[in-house]
């Protein structure tokens, strides 16, 4: 009888849930989320600015006009400007005409790399309201 | 004498730290950065971005969008045909209505496919779009 009454009351353990590693893990999960919650960043130029209207272009503004042919090359005003002379050219149209945002009509078989360089150059210029159309 | 030492027995009190609060502390905080982190899908390809100096991070990016130099479209680790393009932006954008589009467009990727992406997202309703950069300023 001694033994069974022994016997119950070995198998009656602490039952309780060891809070211990539990919490580790949950640390761990937390400091995952927490890194990995403000990560991506891409670093890109705008297209379409949120606080720009939309596509209210005012016709009595000359609007400043590059062209991008098949060869990717840059044409401005019937010149062919070098990509590295755009920047000064757009300055130049843009103190003429300070309410003119730029127009980039480009070629459909014209390469993103100078299209994103003309961009690039245009805000370095100080135009920030660009527009992209395509020339068919 | 003897009074005294079980006074010193009582003062020694347990200094464990209290493990249920802090568990329920940290759940909570753990729920609400699982429930804020919003996961980005990975276009599926690398890209050579063009080199700008005057580019913006974009903190809220959220549907990535690439263009190989082959023109092809990828989006979420699978090429897309162009004219599904539309629909898949719409998907994603209602999944994440406050994210934006960045489009990671290879430096030979023709403007054309460029013109179809943008119109898509026009269409779509999604207003703000970005063309990734590899930026040195």
């Amino acid at each position: 009888m001694r033994k069974h009454l022994d016997d119950i009351h070995f198998d009656e353990e602490e039952n309780e849930i060891n809070l211990t590693p539990m919490l580790d893990v949950v640390f761990i999960m937390l400091i995952f989320f927490i890194v990995t919650a403000s990560f991506i960043k891409e670093a890109g130029i705008d297209v379409n600015r949120p606080d720009a209207p939309m596509t209210e272009s005012k016709p009595e503004d000359a609007n400043i006009l590059v062209m991008i042919n098949a060869n990717d090359e840059i044409w401005i005003e019937r010149r062919l400007i070098d990509p590295r002379a755009v920047r000064a050219n757009i300055e130049r149209m843009h103190a003429e005409n300070p309410d003119g945002s730029v127009v980039i009509q480009a070629n459909n078989k014209s390469t993103n790399k100078i299209l994103v360089e003309v961009m690039d150059s245009a805000r370095l210029a100080g135009v920030y309201s660009i527009s992209i159309a395509d020339s068919r | 004498m003897s009074r005294k030492h079980s006074s010193l027995a009582v003062e020694e009190e347990e200094n464990e730290i209290n493990l249920t609060p802090m568990l329920d502390v940290v759940f909570i905080m753990l729920i609400f950065f699982i429930v804020t982190a919003t996961f980005i899908k990975e276009a599926g390809i690398q890209v050579e971005r063009p080199n700008t100096i005057t580019a913006d991070t974009q903190d809220d990016a959220s549907i990535l969008i690439a263009i190989s130099p082959n023109d092809e479209i990828w989006i979420d680790r699978q090429e897309r045909d162009p004219r599904a393009v539309r629909g898949i932006i719409e998907r994603l954008h209602a999944e994440n209505p406050k994210g934006s589009i960045v489009i990671q467009a290879d430096e030979g990727s023709t403007h054309e496919t460029l013109v179809i992406v943008m119109e898509a997202a026009k269409v779509a309703g999604v207003t703000n779009v970005s063309i990734a950069s590899d930026n040195e300023g």
